[in-house]
């Protein structure tokens, strides 16, 4: 191999890193930056994600395409031709004048939502590169979310990643990337207590629920008073496998009203007129109460409660002020009593858990991120070396049967032609040597200077 | 050889016990990933070097104190494993891990010497008998230990301390589960071994293996074994009051256990 076509190999290889580093670019609104009056203008439904995809990816520039759209937030990834790296490739070109990139995602906005730039422009961020990927996996791991480590976020981005797969819109780029992603994201969820635990009153309480009784399958709920807290907290015991629900109110035909609202096929549910309560109380093993009434439950009838069900434990999740469960009750071996101010306590630890878990699960994306900037970098690179060693390797052994048919008449012994092939093998390997280096310092460069 | 295994299995216990720290207090699932293996390797390496010693004594169950401490560590370490498999939770092995390792230790670096002398020692009989004996007083130790960890959990509820990163304990009903259960496995277990214990005495010592007090405190644990399930199963009995009556149970099953020194009848080796 000439000198010439191995330095044009390493021209162009270095061309290719330039172009192939710099081509992802991350364009989108949350709850943070944007109030829901306008992500409501930018949010695209599920029915119509496929068509919106496949719309984006037929944008001049723009070979692959994603879009995620959930109640906080709408953000389009892109990959898109002849993106130019350089110092100025991380800057902000949305709001210093949208240029040729983010004009394909803002053409792509006006003709498919009918809405301006300039009427989202304060609203949007703006990634690209390492910057895209490291906002992409925080997305996937749920540290970019509203509530940190929240699980619904994985499953959305995987379902928009289904539908960009499904018309055609992620290929070869960003299928690793979103494959690499949600890796990402399991890493941390395993690696870190993110996940584990819960942040709202209702689910605090499910949570309880669920250390006490370890299934709901089979488990009753009693309802006690009628309250938007009670019935969220209720639908939330229902979603963990709760089969039964009771309930019993001052008004029976309110009573009435929130059974047929919550029965479901898989849900049996029935009224209690409130002077049968205490009788009718061992059918339950969680009561939610908020009447406000004032002790509605004594030490004297969680124990004649107790003794109706051989002991076996039950909850009370008091959200009334003032409180309807005699504290006292909570002493009683069995009883296990939980009013507004512990449940609020408990989400309040958890967050703070959640907080701690964050630090440590930004490290890991950190980590990731480095970690696959690294692998994509290299990517081009490998292949142009790949593709000198093949060249050299071609005109190697060109070389050699020349030779042999020069020497027809006085053919090489075996020995000769093994100590040929070393030779001829040092060789290309020692002048290729410094081009090869050459390649990997350029790529490391091209990486330094994104 | 025998030895060598059984001191394999004792490090891998030991590892396990050490692993299933932040693996259940933590919460930490890779750690359970290295205790679950180690315990069940070891659990497999325990096996080959007690069936290598039976074998070799032409015999096939313990009968010499160190070799039925190390079956009953082997008992325990299977109870933790089957529990583990059942119902996700390795928090048992926090008590049940070092107490394996404690008693496979002994046998593996300082072997017992002691020469069995009694008959019936290589009958199909007798080997039931201890063995089902050995199941039976696993059961209780575990169902002992799901008491304990029940009286933990319960009282973090009451106190509402929530910390997930402390959240290793099963649910409540779990433990209950657990425990009854392991009573429950254990009664048919310790009826049989005792039924096939006083007939082989019958046949060969005579009535008067009824008056020794290991055989009277064998069965006074019986009772009182009976007498707790029935209570249990009853009232619902849990918590406190459930350890307490597991302890006393389990007070009169170390008694019948140490008893053996008292007995001029259940002694079969010699010194």
């Amino acid at each position: 191999m000439s000198d010439r076509s191995s330095i044009r190999i390493v021209r162009s290889s270095a061309k290719t890193v330039a172009a192939q580093t710099s081509r992802l670019l991350l364009l989108g609104v949350n709850h943070t930056t944007a109030p829901i009056s306008v992500r409501e203008r930018l949010a695209i439904p599920t029915h119509r994600l496929a068509d919106a995809t496949r719309t984006l990816a037929d944008q001049p520039g723009i070979r692959e395409a994603l879009i995620l759209s959930t109640c906080n937030r709408v953000e389009i990834l892109t990959v898109q031709d002849g993106l130019d790296g350089g110092p100025e490739a991380d800057r902000d070109t949305f709001h210093s004048g949208p240029q040729a990139p983010a004009l394909s995602v803002i053409r792509f906005l006006n003709e498919y939502l009918q809405i301006r730039a300039t009427d989202i422009e304060p609203h949007v961020y703006e990634f690209r590169e390492r910057e895209a990927i490291r906002h992409l996996f925080r997305v996937a791991s749920s540290l970019d979310s509203m509530v940190v480590g929240e699980p619904q976020i994985l499953g959305q981005v995987k379902q928009s990643w289904t539908v960009g797969r499904e018309v055609g819109a992620v290929k070869s780029t960003l299928d690793p990337l979103l494959q690499r992603a949600f890796s990402v994201a399991k890493k941390v969820r395993t690696e870190t207590q993110i996940g584990n635990t819960t942040v709202s009153v209702a689910s605090v309480a499910a949570e309880l629920a669920r250390k006490i009784f370890g299934s709901l399958e089979g488990k009753t709920v009693l309802l006690v008073g009628a309250g938007k807290m009670s019935d969220l907290t209720a639908r939330h015991l229902i979603q963990q496998g709760a089969t039964m629900l009771l309930v019993s109110n001052r008004t029976e035909s309110r009573a009435q009203a929130i059974a047929d609202a919550l029965r479901t096929p898989s849900i049996t549910t029935g009224v209690i007129p409130l002077d049968q309560l205490h009788q009718q109380t061992h059918r339950a093993d969680i009561i939610i109460t908020s009447t406000g009434a004032g002790q509605v439950f004594t030490p004297e009838n969680a124990r004649a409660l107790l003794q109706r069900r051989k002991n076996r434990p039950v909850f009370f999740i008091d959200i009334a002020v003032p409180r309807d469960v005699a504290p006292a009750v909570n002493k009683l071996e069995g009883c296990f009593v939980y009013d507004i101010d512990d449940l609020q306590q408990v989400a309040i630890q958890n967050k703070a858990v959640r907080n701690r878990e964050a630090e440590a699960a930004e490290s890991i994306v950190t980590r990731e991120v480095a970690r696959y900037s690294d692998r994509i970098s290299q990517a081009p690179v490998t292949e142009s070396i790949k593709e000198l060693l093949l060249g050299a390797e071609a005109l190697r052994q060109q070389e050699i049967a020349r030779i042999n048919q020069q020497l027809s008449r006085q053919p090489l012994t075996p020995e000769q032609l093994a100590a040929v092939e070393r030779l001829t093998k040092s060789l290309t390997g020692k002048l290729l040597h410094p081009q090869i280096a050459a390649l990997r310092e350029m790529a490391a460069d091209s990486e330094s200077d994104d | 050889m025998t030895l060598l295994w059984l001191r394999l299995a004792v490090i891998l216990y030991g590892i396990a016990a050490l692993a299933v720290l932040p693996a259940a207090l933590y919460n930490r699932p890779r750690w359970r990933h290295i205790a679950l293996p180690a315990a069940f390797t070891g659990a497999f390496f325990h096996f080959v070097s007690i069936a290598e010693t039976l074998y070799a004594a032409h015999r096939a169950l313990p009968v010499d104190t160190h070799e039925t401490l190390s079956m009953l560590g082997l008992l325990l370490i299977v109870g933790f494993l089957i529990l583990a498999a059942r119902y996700r939770t390795v928090s048992f092995g926090i008590f049940l891990l070092p107490i394996a390792v404690l008693l496979a230790i002994v046998p593996a670096f300082d072997p017992g010497h002691e020469k069995i002398v009694y008959p019936l020692v290589r009958t199909g009989w007798i080997m039931l008998h201890i063995a089902l004996l050995l199941a039976a007083y696993a059961a209780m130790f575990l169902s002992l230990i799901a008491s304990l960890l029940y009286l933990i959990q319960e009282r973090r509820l009451k106190q509402k301390r929530m910390e997930s990163k402390r959240g290793w304990l099963p649910p409540l009903e779990t433990l209950d589960q657990i425990g009854l259960n392991a009573l429950r496995f254990g009664l048919p277990c310790m009826t049989a071994g005792l039924l096939i214990g006083s007939v082989l005495a019958l046949q060969t010592i005579g009535l008067s293996f009824f008056a020794d007090p290991k055989v009277l405190l064998s069965f006074a644990m019986w009772i009182a074994y009976i007498l707790m399930i029935f209570i249990r199963s009853r009232s619902g009995l849990r918590g406190r009051r459930a350890v307490y009556l597991s302890s006393f149970v389990f007070l009169v099953m170390i008694a019948v256990w140490a008893a053996n020194s008292l007995s001029a009848v259940h002694r079969f080796k010699t010194p």
